[in-house]
């Protein structure tokens, strides 16, 4: 463990600005939240009648499970529990990686373990770094809550609750980064796992099999109870979890060398057919797109399953009344459901556009494009190669998740594809973004692009509270997508969708006329 | 003859950082041109404005006979690049980036490609995220070698490699030259590129400093003596060649000329000799030099 120390200050001057942000942003979440949920149900009766709409909402009950007590406190618990874990959950693993993998992966570890830094330090370093960030943002959340009047240990539950959510996949993470030689592969295993274990809770809660919640960290982020019963000893399961996988993640980091995997690289073909910029791009793409791919099929499927049935088993008023006015009158309950969580879902497949779309960056920044951009390969070329999977794979992508939900749903494949690929001029407004930064401000295209698709679900979170109106909520391209399966609204769907369209194509031309005139940036 | 490159007065600033300074450089066709300079001299900031990746803020410059800007993707039709640090896809083989990069170059000889392989002892199956940085090197090298091109740019390319790999290194560049080519290899390793290039240019800090052919900088190849004698020699402070005397009681240091060592020596034998240290002067010292002729 010698060094471990040193790694750590390391690690936190990398970070100084990621970290501080993303700590302020989760712990002032809670009290911003449990002021609102004051504000807008202001007595005992309107917090029941909230509580008995949503608890009779399977997109509700997926996305944050189920309600334990009708309280302020038991509400911003109930509101909040799962997507912070969601969030904080994603930090760690790509933190866990950034420290651990990526820098062996880079080379960077070599020249740290000539020096004096034992064998398990830097893995001891990077989680280290991140238990204590969570723990940090957790316990920072209490006084806001206590001083909004929530009781004091309930709320400290809380926020435990929440730096447990994280630290269950920092330690998911610490043993990915040991299993394979890529930080990318050990990325998508992590975050692989991590929409697993989500949808275990999601089904658990939505299909009534309440057990299963049992299975999954994020099952248990919500089972401590706080704010209605406060099941402290339910903390124990994540910090056993923790200690195992940690425990198996120093125990494999001993098995194998530096930058060395479990599973040795295989020699591969000793001569090439890739012909140009194009085939590359295909190349670098094809496996994260055939993930996102598989991924969004499975959770597609589970969405038409959950949603099969759905019309008769919550046909209660309170959900007729909320489907009437999201809906109108005559919407199916089960449509409700669907486009509530096509909306989360959307902003998802923006994110898996989002790693396609700075694909190019990344090679950029590697100094990769260098040497290919050395050959008499265009500019633009290149980076159209790479533009086109961002501009492609969400159209793949939302019309798998539509066609795996309508098959097993009701069977109408086209309705279901139809909504999904609504959303599609909406993430490419995210891959317009994305492209303009590349060419104005590579250097900060990755950071401003996460932090915009960000600020969106932000908006979109202050929409659902009401907090913001108006102009504010115009800034999400999501709000715009006409919701086809709920009729569209009054006006045609064609007018808003080719708007957004239009605005994601000046902002990509932008990028690249911008990027045609720019220096080349390597990182280094 | 004609310049395969020709850089006048070139500028280039980064924020505040002045980067090139004026900086000229002329590359005859058919010649190996050594490129000197230390680190951070603006060797890398140069050759990326010849590749049209970053354009100049001041001066002029033609490769080719082209606008490295205007004309990069005809002008890389011509001419093969080794980055210093080269880094390749992960999950490609190497012998995967070799063909890439000899068929977006427009082809690359077979026979070649499998004979350099064999000369850099190159193991062409493996994942190019297992291999050492000298191993990258020598993907990129035999891309470049293996490509028929009228220009290399080779920036510090023996960086990475051992001792036996820089003498196949060197062969490669021998024969690129007897074919006709053009290179341009910018090193900070004197005695690779009094090895190979029939041309230098110096840099520093942005500015050319010395450029000329070998013969015309052989006073950059002066050996350094330093001795401690018996008795005095008077003699050495008159011969021709000997510069930079300096005379401490019984020890004297001098720069001393190629043509001049015999006659040195002799000198000193005759003073009787306790210790002697000889050795080439290193590029820091020729800086040095050039700084204290300059101020």
């Amino acid at each position: 463990m010698t060094g471990t120390w040193t790694l750590v200050r390391l690690i936190l001057r990398r970070d100084r600005v990621l970290l501080p942000v993303w700590i302020a942003i989760t712990a002032f979440l809670p009290s911003s939240i449990a002021s609102a949920t004051a504000g807008l149900y202001s007595d005992q009766a309107a917090r029941d009648a909230f509580a008995a709409v949503s608890a009779s909402n399977p997109a509700q009950l997926a996305m944050r499970g189920a309600i334990y007590d009708a309280s302020v406190g038991g509400l911003t618990a109930w509101t909040l529990g799962s997507s912070l874990a969601l969030i904080g959950g994603l930090i760690s693993i790509l933190l866990v990686i950034r420290h651990t993998r990526a820098e062996e992966e880079t080379g960077r570890r070599e020249l740290l373990a000539s020096g004096v830094i034992g064998r398990h330090a830097p893995l001891a370093a990077a989680l280290a770094v991140v238990l204590a960030a969570n723990l940090l943002l957790g316990l920072l959340s209490v006084p806001a809550l206590v001083a909004g009047g929530l009781p004091a240990g309930s709320s400290l539950l809380f926020g435990l609750s929440t730096a447990a959510g994280g630290w269950s996949f920092a330690a998911v993470a610490a043993v990915a980064a040991q299993l394979t030689a890529s930080s990318g592969t050990a990325r998508g295993l992590a975050v692989g796992a991590g929409g697993l274990l989500f949808a275990v809770r999601a089904l658990a809660d939505a299909g009534g099999i309440g057990w299963a919640a049992w299975l999954s960290p994020f099952g248990w982020v919500r089972l401590t109870r706080p704010y209605a019963g406060d099941h402290w000893w339910v903390l124990g399961l994540s910090v056993a979890f923790v200690a195992a996988l940690a425990a198996a993640a120093f125990a494999l980091s001993t098995r194998r060398d530096v930058a060395g995997a479990l599973t040795p690289a295989r020699p591969g073909p000793a001569g090439g057919t890739l012909t140009g910029p194009f085939g590359l791009a295909a190349r670098l793409h094809r496996g994260t797109l055939a993930g996102f791919a598989i991924g969004f099929g499975f959770v597609g499927a589970l969405l038409g399953v959950a949603a099969r049935g759905l019309d008769a088993q919550v046909d209660t008023p309170q959900f007729r009344e909320l489907a009437a006015t999201i809906g109108g009158a005559d919407a199916r309950i089960s449509d409700v459901f669907f486009t509530f969580v096509m909306y989360v879902l959307s902003q998802l497949v923006a994110g898996a556009a989002l790693v396609s779309a700075l694909r190019a960056r990344g090679e950029e920044g590697a100094g990769r494009a260098e040497l290919l951009l050395s050959a008499p390969v265009g500019r633009l070329r290149w980076a159209l190669g790479h533009l086109v999977f961002a501009i492609v794979s969400p159209a793949l992508l939302l019309a798998v998740l539509g066609a795996a939900a309508g098959l097993t749903y009701d069977g109408d494949v086209a309705r279901v594809v139809g909504a999904t690929l609504a959303y599609l001029p909406a993430v490419w407004i995210v891959v317009g973004i994305a492209t303009l930064l590349f060419g104005l401000l590579p250097r900060l295209a990755a950071a401003v692009s996460w932090t915009a698709l960000g600020l969106f679900l932000v908006v979109d979170l202050l929409a659902e509270f009401k907090l913001a109106t108006g102009a504010v909520l115009d800034l999400s391209p999501f709000v715009h997508v006409p919701a086809l399966l709920l009729g569209g609204g009054a006006s045609s769907p064609v007018l808003p969708l080719l708007g957004l369209t239009l605005v994601a194509a000046v902002l990509a031309v932008a990028g690249l006329a911008s990027l045609r005139r720019r220096d080349l940036m390597p990182s280094a | 003859m004609s310049a395969a490159v020709h850089a006048d007065g070139l500028v280039k600033t980064f924020g505040r950082t002045r980067a090139l300074d004026g900086l000229d450089l002329t590359v005859r066709a058919g010649e190996v041109h050594g490129f000197l300079g230390p680190n951070g001299a603006g060797k890398t900031t140069t050759i990326r404005i010849l590749l049209g990746q970053m354009r100049a803020d001041g001066g002029r410059i033609s490769l080719l006979g082209g606008d490295p800007w205007n004309e990069a993707t005809e002008l890389h039709r011509r001419l093969a690049y080794v980055p210093g640090d080269v880094t390749l896809w992960p999950s490609l083989t190497g012998g995967e980036v070799i063909d890439l990069m000899g068929r977006v170059r427009g082809g690359l000889d077979p026979a070649r490609r499998a004979e350099l392989l064999e000369r850099f002892e190159l193991d062409p199956r493996k994942k190019c995220r297992t291999y050492s940085k000298g191993n990258r090197q020598k993907v990129a090298l035999v891309a470049a070698f293996a490509s028929d091109v009228e220009l290399l740019v080779l920036d510090e390319p023996t960086s990475g490699l051992d001792p036996l790999m820089e003498a196949v290194f060197n062969e490669c560049v021998l024969r690129e030259k007897r074919d006709g080519r053009t290179v341009l290899l910018s090193s900070h390793i004197l005695s690779e590129v009094e090895t190979l290039c029939d041309r230098v240019s110096i840099i520093r800090a942005g500015r050319t400093v010395e450029s000329g052919s070998l013969a015309d900088l052989r006073h950059l190849t002066r050996t350094s003596v330093s001795a401690e004698l018996i008795g005095p020699a008077p003699g050495l402070a008159t011969l021709p060649g000997v510069h930079d005397l300096t005379t401490d009681g019984t020890r004297v240091r001098c720069q001393v000329d190629a043509g001049t060592l015999t006659a040195v020596l002799a000198e000193l034998a005759g003073a009787g000799v306790r210790t002697l240290t000889t050795q080439p002067p290193t590029l820091e010292e020729l800086f040095l030099r050039h700084y204290e002729g300059a101020a």
